[in-house]
C-alpha cells in the first residue's frame, strides 16, 4: 500500500509523479532512476510490477493490489470468490449473437464494464480505482487510521482471528463514513483523489503534462 | 449471535472452553469426541433405531422454524442418515454448547461430507468460519448455500449484510438487512434486535439519513430493550457527536 502511495506523489506540485513519468516516457526505470540509491530492491521490484501498463482488457491486476485503506484488511480474493463477474459473464454467455465478431465486441464491452463499476468487494472502489492507487490525502489518512487503530486496539486480547478482524472492519467501516469539518467523508476524499489520479493518467497517458 | 443465545436447553456437562491451535491433532480430536459422547451419556441422549430423528431434532433444532426445516430435511434423506447422523449432529451440538470454536468446524469437516448438504447445519457452522476463523469467501459461499436452499429464514440474508459492511459494501449490506428485516420472526429477538440495529446504522452511513436510522435503532430496542449498543448509538444519532459507534 505505501509503495502504491509514493508512486502517486509529486516530488514537488508543479511536477509529475513517478507512475505518471513512466505512463508519459512509457519506460518504467528511467522514472524510477529518481529514487535513492538506499531503495531496497524488493521495493524496486514491487515497484515496476505496479507501474506495468494496464491491459487493454479487464484489470485484473486489481486483484492483486492493495486496494488501499479501504481493502488493507479485507481477507485476500481472486477471480474464483468474484460473484460479479461471473454474473457478468453468465449474461454475456447466455445472450445470442449474430456472429463472433459481436460476441467477441460483446465481451470486450463487458470487461470495460467491470473495469469501471463499483466493486462490492473492492469496498465499492472500481477496479480502476483500485489500479490507479492512492494518493498523498490517502496517504494522510491511512496513518491516521492505523495510528487510531492501533491506540484502540492495542494489546487488547481476541479470542479468535476472526473476531479480530471483524473488530478491525467495523472500526475501518465507521471511520471512513465520519464526516471531517468540511463535511467530507474519509471514504469521500479518498474516491475524489483516486478519480482525480485516474484523470492525471489519462492525460499522462494521452501526452499532456500533468 | 451464537446458538447458545437461542432459548435451548443447557446440556450438562458442556461447558465453554477455549482450545489452542496446536490441540487440533488427531488426539486432541478424539479426546473432545470421547467427551462428547461423556456429555450425551450423561444427558441419557442413547441414540437408537427408533429415536434417532427426535433425538436429532431435540437436541439440534428444538425450536421452529428451524424444526420443521430439518424434520423436512430428515424426511427427504432419511435413507442416507439414520443413527451415524443423528450421533454426529449431536456431538456438533455439543461442540456448540461448549463454544469449541475449532472442534465445530473441525468435526463439520470430517464428519459430514458423508451426508447430504443441510442447509441449516451449513448456516450455522458458517457463523464460526466467519466470525472465528475469519475465513469470510467459504461462510459466503456456505450463507448462499443457506439462502438458495432455506429462502424465508432470515439469518443468512443477515449474516451476509453483515458480511457485505464489513467488506465496504453498504448497498449491500443494506440490501442483506432489508431482506432480513422482512423475514425476521417477532419472537426472534436477538437476531430481529440485530437486523433493525444494524439497518439503521447503514442508513445512516450509507445516506446520512439520522431520522431512518433513529426509527431503525428504536425497533431495535422496541425488540430487545437491554441492548447496550443500540442505547448508546441512539444517543449518537440524536446529539451532534459525529461518530456513531457501531
Amino acid at each position: 500500500m505505501l509503495v502504491e502511495f509514493s508512486l502517486n506523489q509529486s516530488p514537488k506540485a508543479a511536477q509529475p509523479s513517478i507512475a505518471e513519468v513512466a505512463r508519459s516516457s512509457g519506460n518504467i526505470d528511467q522514472a524510477l532512476s529518481v529514487l535513492p540509491s538506499f531503495v531496497p530492491e524488493r521495493t524496486l521490484s514491487e515497484a515496476r510490477r505496479l507501474l506495468q501498463p494496464w491491459p487493454d482488457g479487464r484489470y485484473t491486476e486489481a486483484y492483486h493490489r492493495s486496494g488501499g485503506i479501504l481493502n488493507l484488511f479485507t481477507p485476500p480474493w481472486d477471480e474464483r470468490q468474484d460473484e460479479v463477474w461471473t454474473e457478468m459473464l453468465a449474461e454475456w454467455e447466455a445472450q445470442i449473437f449474430p456472429n463472433d465478431q459481436a460476441r467477441q465486441e460483446a465481451f470486450r464491452a463487458l470487461e470495460q464494464q467491470w473495469n469501471t463499476t463499483p466493486h462490492p468487494f473492492f469496498a465499492g472502489l472500481t477496479p480502476a480505482q483500485v489500479m490507479v492507487g492512492g494518493g498523498p490525502q490517502e496517504a494522510e489518512l491511512a496513518s491516521e487510521f492505523l495510528d487510531r487503530f492501533t491506540r484502540m486496539l492495542d494489546g487488547r486480547p481476541f479470542e479468535s482471528e476472526g473476531q479480530m478482524l471483524i473488530k478491525t472492519l467495523m472500526l475501518l467501516r465507521g471511520w471512513e463514513c465520519q464526516p471531517r469539518k468540511d463535511g467530507r467523508t474519509p471514504l469521500d476524499i479518498i474516491v475524489a483523489e483516486r478519480n482525480e489520479l485516474l484523470a492525471r493518467r489519462a492525460r499522462a497517458l494521452s501526452g499532456e503534462t500533468g | 449471535m451464537s446458538r447458545k443465545s437461542r432459548k435451548r436447553k443447557r446440556t450438562r456437562g458442556a461447558r465453554s472452553k477455549q482450545r489452542s491451535p496446536s490441540a487440533s491433532t488427531t488426539r486432541a480430536y478424539q479426546q473432545a469426541i470421547r467427551q462428547a459422547d461423556e456429555i450425551l451419556s450423561e444427558n441419557d441422549a442413547e441414540i437408537r433405531a427408533d429415536n434417532w430423528p427426535e433425538l436429532a431434532l431435540d437436541w439440534f433444532a428444538s425450536e421452529e422454524p428451524e424444526r420443521d426445516i430439518l424434520v423436512r430435511y430428515i424426511a427427504e434423506h432419511k435413507q442416507k442418515l439414520g443413527i451415524p447422523w443423528a450421533r454426529d449432529l449431536l456431538r456438533l451440538e455439543v461442540f456448540f454448547q461448549a463454544e469449541d470454536h475449532l472442534q465445530i468446524v473441525e468435526y463439520f469437516e470430517r464428519a459430514f461430507p458423508r451426508y447430504p448438504r443441510c442447509a441449516l447445519v451449513e448456516m450455522w457452522v458458517a457463523d464460526q468460519i466467519f466470525r472465528h476463523g475469519g475465513d469470510f469467501w467459504r461462510a459466503r459461499q456456505m450463507y448462499r448455500y443457506a439462502i438458495e436452499t432455506l429462502p424465508n429464514h432470515p439469518k443468512p440474508y443477515y449474516e451476509l449484510g453483515f458480511m457485505s459492511y464489513l467488506l465496504g459494501d453498504f448497498p449491500g449490506a443494506m440490501d442483506g438487512f432489508n431482506q432480513a428485516a422482512d423475514r425476521v420472526a417477532d419472537d426472534d429477538v436477538e437476531l430481529a434486535a440485530r437486523v433493525f440495529y444494524n439497518r439503521g446504522l447503514v442508513r445512516y452511513f450509507l445516506a446520512g439519513d439520522r431520522r431512518a436510522a433513529i426509527a431503525d435503532v428504536q425497533e431495535a430496542l422496541r425488540r430487545k430493550p437491554n441492548y447496550p449498543q443500540a442505547k448508546e448509538a441512539l444517543r449518537g444519532l440524536r446529539g451532534r457527536v459525529r461518530w456513531v459507534p457501531w
